[in-house]
């Protein structure tokens, strides 16, 4: 019979208050940033680069002035070296950039002992091997609602820092409408439990401009294959709500339902905005997921 | 119940049995514990109800369990009993009146009647009726029936007395009991023994009984077991012996009989056969009078009983023989005291006392009457004055033996207490102005006590006393020379007798105290007096001469069981005269003094054991006492059912998760730390740490067996750690030193810890004064006394010489030392004479400097040389100083490093160190042989004395 088991809250928020925060970060992050190094190690994203000139702030290149060209592009200075004409170009810096959210509540706490890790372990992992992966590939990858966009090669370590700062993540269990720009994308690592309606109004709030995201679901085995039997108790971590199941066994069918048709719903609050729905366990690897969301975001560049 | 010996309290309470199906059904019903869970979707789903209200079945096994232990619960209320006991008991609420017989023979087997007494009393609480409760060894007193749980409280406390029972006093208080209690049934627990000078109790008991109605039962042995021993307290001579009695015959037929001293070690055994009709056997010991006397009790071996024991007390016993010699003894040479011949030849069968030294003759004779001696022995004395003339004459005449040796002052004065008339002088054979050669001793006479013992030829009497030749003479002579003068002659005196050695107890006069016939005589002559007739002279003086003897007040007693103690309160003094036996108010024991007692047995001599006749109790059933033992299983089943229902909570909480816990950390953490917990106790106690050791090298820790093996010096630890580094050092230097040029090679220098360390191994003891430390305490100064008498030696260094002025206040070291030794006896100090030995030991010094060289060294006095005697060049006491007390740091000086460089600087040059090695060499030596050095100082002159 499966056991479960809730995490200690310190270990949900990577790291720990402003007095402990150095500590806890020492203790927690840097396995978690390890990790999630590890994993974008395994990932290949170079689908969609943007190693090329194009709108932007930085220099890129200077390029002979093709006629017909606006000669308000000629960049003088450099012209005046020789006898040709130069444009200077600056590297195409767009303004797409991606926006991870991290569900880091208490319901996030969970493992069973059929499980790899806690929920919010994986979550973490996998957010932050993203954003890595992201980074890597050139993109500028951010906190949604928390931090800026950035294309820094110290990501992992900048969001994690974020997240260990973010007390009031820690309660909640959607993300926060942080209308996002048309071309962002949005990636929230959640488990989603959580009434649909609620989940729909938060992925209405993130896709005003008919930006695209994904839902990255973390479950436990045990949510979804309820494996107990005999009589139960069950305690949820976050409302604090007990309910005395009976037969666990005979109450699992129901449940078994009762969750797929939460996914169902999950899958439709998606496809209705053009969004995706993957869904981990956390007794697979973390690559799977990963792989699976590089893909889909790739897929949507390709389209975009 | 069925055949099997069972009964039930409370059978009713077996029909709950019925109920245990229905239980069965129940337990089925409720629910274990349900496991809690956390499940964080549950939110999602709070609204889906429990689909079925069916618990889990409870597992059978735990079913099983709850049924075993309901069942226990009420077979236990049933109150189940396994052979149930009561045999005399009749159904009724009529009160049990029980007699327990409780004298010595009862005492073997005890426990079954204790135990079948106590079956009684629990039946009769089982029936709920009162219980009455006689012990018939006790003393008789009304009773009156009380609740079997007093009666069970009282039974406890019944031991078997050390004397015989005498039943026939209960009978008037048994009469009044069943005229209040007509329909008691009477359970009588009999020893089956009949007592001295019993009438017939059965009779009258059956005789009470059916006039009352009253049913009686008695348990009792098939034949009583008991074996008693019996013989008498005084018996004189050699060969003891005690007859060994039974009441009938039981199957007992052959035992041991065991000697034991006062102390209860066994001396001799010896073994008895009982004919397997007879009731009763001889048994004797005989042996050697020194082991003879040593005896203090016989008794049956294994037969735990008073009656199984018989107590020789002091009348049989060896003489107490004092001695008295006129002369004074010269203390230089004990040897050669007559008093030394005597008290050797007769230590072996008396027991010689010698008066207090420094004492005149007459307070010595005195004393040794005080001491109420039977042999009242007097070497060489003269004239005595009037009053102890007169008290020895009492002596005499209350049966004393008065034992003389003639000498020079017997042979010069006029003295009334001898056998003959005496003639002045003496007579002299062999000597330089006579013929004659020492006469050697004729044979004895038959008649005389000495009869049958042969005189060795080489017996030679150089000097006598003689007798004047009175008629009597012959009839008075119990040894006589060859040519018949006598040697040794006695006459009665009163109920006395005066013995008179014609010579003296040493070897002046005669060899005759160097022989064995010496002995031989002295232990016939010791024979013949009367035993310690004067028993109580204090009482009786009081009681102004009555005839009547002296009271003697118990000392030690026997109880049931044969075993000697306190006496009891109840005991009470007995005449000094007592032959009678043992009693409830006087047990057998020892009466008396240590020195002066008597002993009561439980039998007197004669006694004899009967069985008892039980003809006269008319339809009594009859029991044995060997009933199976009954058991009450209440408590057993009552901690079944407990033990059930612990598992069972236990199993519950299992089953509920609790043992989980919250993850999989502590799964099972609780159950295995419960487990574990002994275990661990178990192994904390086996691996507990050894205690710590002191940081001491092996080879340097004191009292090892190291220190027994190498002669090692040795300081003492102060504490201050470089003090302590300095002083190790400076000895580790020193033992170089003596190694490199004496002969003596001394081991490692030891640390001494005073308060812990013995200090017998160590001749000498190096203690530096630290003026901050505490005071050691007394304990060890104690030690350090008996260190110095014992001949060891500490030389005190204060180190203090460049501070110390010689007429300015103490220094903080010099006042510590004061201190210190206020309590020691310290001899009488002086400055190290330039005589004195220790300058003389190894080399020739004249100070012993240390790193100063300005302080004074002090040694014990040392006896001044003779008036105008040679003057030696070196002097020295007896012994050796036990105390050395010097200020010149002399450790610092001696201290060597690794490579044998000096450690600390001196004051003076080179030559100072030097100086100190000498000194320190020269004080090591001394120690070690002491004044020998002051001896060898006159080889030289001895050597040019032989020459001439």
């Amino acid at each position: 019979m499966a056991s479960t088991r809730l995490v200690e809250a310190e270990s949900r928020r990577p790291g720990g208050a402003q007095t402990g925060g150095a500590l806890a970060l020492a203790e927690v992050m840097p396995r978690l940033v390890l990790e999630s190094r590890r994993v974008s190690g395994t990932l290949a994203h170079g689908l969609h680069g943007r190693r090329r000139a194009g709108p932007g702030e930085s220099f890129w290149q200077f390029r002979p002035f093709v006629t017909g060209e606006a000669a308000a592009r000629i960049d003088w200075r450099r012209s005046a070296r020789d006898d040709r004409l130069y444009v200077r170009e600056r590297e195409w810096e767009a303004a797409h950039n991606i926006w991870i959210w991290i569900d880091r509540s208490a319901s996030m706490g969970f493992a069973s002992d059929l499980a790899q890790t806690s929920k919010v372990e994986r979550a973490l992992v996998l957010g932050l091997a993203l954003a890595d992966t992201f980074v890597e590939g050139g993109e500028r990858v951010g906190l949604l609602g928390l931090t800026r966009a950035s294309a820094s090669r110290g990501i992992v370590e900048t969001l994690a820092q974020a997240l260990v700062d973010d007390r009031a993540g820690l309660m909640q269990d959607l993300p926060p409408p942080a209308r996002p720009g048309r071309f962002d994308e949005v990636v929230l690592v959640s488990d989603f439990l959580t009434p649909l309606d609620r989940v729909r109004e938060a992925v209405q709030a993130n896709s005003v401009h008919g930006n695209r995201g994904h839902l990255v679901l973390v479950a436990d085995p045990v949510e979804e294959t309820f494996p107990f039997t005999g009589q139960a108790v069950l305690h949820d971590p976050e409302g604090g709500l007990s309910l005395d199941i009976g037969e666990a066994g005979a109450w699992g069918e129901t449940y078994r339902a009762r969750i797929a048709a939460h996914r169902d719903g999950l899958s439709e609050i998606a496809r209705q905005r053009g969004w995706t729905l993957t869904i981990h366990r956390t007794d697979r690897p973390a690559s799977e997921a990963a792989l699976r969301v590089l893909t889909l975001v790739a897929a949507a560049r390709g389209l975009g | 119940m069925f055949g099997i010996p069972l009964t039930f309290a409370a059978p009713l309470a077996l029909a709950a049995l019925v109920a245990l199906p229905a239980l069965w059904v129940l337990l089925r019903v409720t629910p274990p514990r349900p496991r809690r869970i956390h499940f964080p979707p549950l939110a999602l789903v709070a609204d889906l109800l429990p689909k079925r209200e069916t618990p889990a079945r409870t597992p059978p096994w735990l079913l099983i369990l709850r049924i075993l232990a309901a069942a226990c619960l009420i077979l236990a209320v049933a109150g189940p009993v396994w052979n149930p006991g009561g045999i005399g008991a009749a159904a009724g609420r009529e009160p049990l009146l029980l007699i327990l017989d409780n004298g010595f023979v009862a005492a073997q087997d005890w426990r079954d009647r204790l135990r079948a007494a106590t079956d009684e009393i629990e039946a009769a609480a089982r029936d709920g009726r009162p219980v009455a409760l006689v012990a018939s060894a006790e003393a008789p007193a009304p009773f009156e029936a009380r609740p079997p749980a007093a009666a069970l409280e009282r039974l406890r406390a019944i031991k078997p007395r050390p004397h015989l029972g005498d039943r026939d006093a209960h009978l008037a208080s048994i009469g009044t009991f069943l005229e209040r209690m007509p329909a008691a049934s009477i359970v009588w627990i009999s020893d089956g023994v009949r007592g001295v000078g019993e009438t017939d109790f059965a009779k009258s008991l059956g005789d009470l009984a059916s006039r009352h109605g009253s049913a009686v039962t008695v348990l009792k042995a098939e034949r009583s077991p008991a074996l008693a021993l019996e013989g008498s307290p005084v018996q004189p001579g050699e060969k003891l012996s005690a007859q060994v009695l039974r009441a009938e015959a039981n199957g007992r037929d052959a035992g041991l009989v065991r000697a034991l001293d006062q102390k209860g070690l066994p001396l001799a055994e010896s073994r008895f056969t009982l004919q397997p009709e007879a009731s009763e056997a001889s048994v004797s010991f005989d042996l050697p009078v020194e082991l003879r006397n040593a005896i203090a009790r016989l008794e049956i071996e294994g037969e735990h009983s008073a009656g199984a024991v018989v107590l020789m007390d002091e009348r049989g016993k060896r003489r107490r023989v004092g001695l008295v010699f006129g002369g004074t003894l010269d203390q230089a040479q004990p040897l050669l005291a007559p008093t030394y011949y005597l008290a050797k030849a007769l230590s072996p069968f008396a027991d010689v006392q010698q008066p207090r030294a420094g004492q005149g003759t007459a307070e010595s004779i005195g004393q040794m009457l005080d001491n109420q001696v039977s042999v009242l022995a007097l070497a060489d004395v003269g004239a005595l004055d009037d009053r102890t003339l007169a008290r020895v004459e009492t002596f005499v005449e209350e049966g004393g033996l008065l034992l003389r040796f003639a000498g020079p002052r017997l042979a010069a004065g006029n003295d009334p207490l001898v056998p003959v008339r005496l003639r002045r002088g003496g007579r002299s054979l062999g000597g330089t102005l006579s013929w004659d050669r020492p006469k050697t001793l004729a044979a004895f006479a038959p008649e005389s006590p000495f009869a049958g013992l042969n005189p060795p030829a080489d017996i030679g009497v150089r000097r006598q006393i003689l007798a004047e030749p009175d008629g009597d003479l012959p009839g008075k002579t119990w040894a006589a020379l060859q040519d018949g003068t006598p040697i040794v002659t006695a006459g009665k005196r009163g109920q006395g007798l005066v013995v008179l050695f014609h010579v003296t107890a040493d070897t002046t006069w005669s060899n005759l105290p160097l022989s064995g016939l010496f002995v031989d005589m002295l232990r016939r002559v010791v024979g013949l007096a009367g035993p310690s007739a004067k028993l109580g002279e204090g009482d009786g003086r009081q009681a102004n001469g009555q005839a009547k003897a002296a009271l003697l007040a118990p000392r030690l007693t026997l109880d049931g069981f044969g075993a000697l103690g306190s006496p009891p309160a109840s005991a009470t003094a007995v005449p000094a005269d007592f032959a009678d036996r043992a009693g409830p108010e006087h047990p057998p024991g020892f009466y008396g003094t240590a020195e002066g007692g008597i002993a009561v047995n439980a039998l007197a001599p004669g006694d004899r054991l009967s069985p008892l006749d039980l003809t006269g109790l008319k339809g009594a059933r009859m029991g044995s006492l060997a009933g199976a033992e009954t058991l009450d299983l209440r408590a057993l089943l009552f901690s079944l059912a407990l033990t059930l229902l612990a598992l069972d909570t236990l199993a519950g909480l299992w089953l509920g998760g609790f043992f989980r816990g919250a993850g999989r950390v502590s799964r099972g953490r609780a159950a295995t730390a419960a487990l574990l917990l002994p275990a661990l106790l178990g192994l904390a106690l086996v691996f507990a740490p050894p205690p710590a050791r002191a940081q001491e090298p092996p080879a340097n820790r004191p009292n090892g067996i190291e220190s027994a093996l190498a002669t090692r010096l040795a300081f003492v630890v102060t504490g201050d750690a470089a003090t302590d580094a300095a002083s190790r050092a400076g000895l580790s230097g020193l033992s170089q030193m003596l190694a490199a040029r004496t002969a003596l090679e001394p081991g490692e220098p030891a640390g001494l810890n005073l308060e812990k360390d013995e200090l017998a191994f160590y001749p000498l003891i190096y203690w530096p004064i630290v003026a901050g430390r505490p005071q050691p305490s007394e304990a060890a100064i104690r030690k350090i006394d008996a260190f110095m008498r014992n001949g060891g030696t500490v030389i005190f260094d204060t180190r203090d010489a460049q501070t110390a002025r010689a007429n300015g206040p103490p220094t903080p070291e010099t006042a510590y030392l004061r201190k210190m030794l206020a309590t020691l006896e310290v001899p009488e100090l002086e400055p190290v004479p330039p005589d004195h030995v220790l300058t003389k030991a190894f080399y020739l010094v004249d100070s012993f400097p240390g790193r100063l060289s300005t302080g004074q060294t002090w040694v014990e006095t040392i006896p001044p040389a003779g008036e105008g005697g040679e003057r030696r060049p070196a002097r020295a006491g007896d012994g050796v100083t036990p105390i050395i007390i010097t200020g010149n740091d002399l450790a610092a000086a001696w201290a060597v490093g690794r490579n044998g460089e000096p450690l600390y600087p001196v004051t003076g040059d080179q030559r100072q160190r030097e100086m100190a090695f000498r000194g320190g060499i020269n004080i090591v030596i001394y120690t070690l042989t002491g004044n020998y050095k002051a001896d060898q100082v006159h080889v030289p002159a001895l050597l040019e004395r032989l020459g001439q």
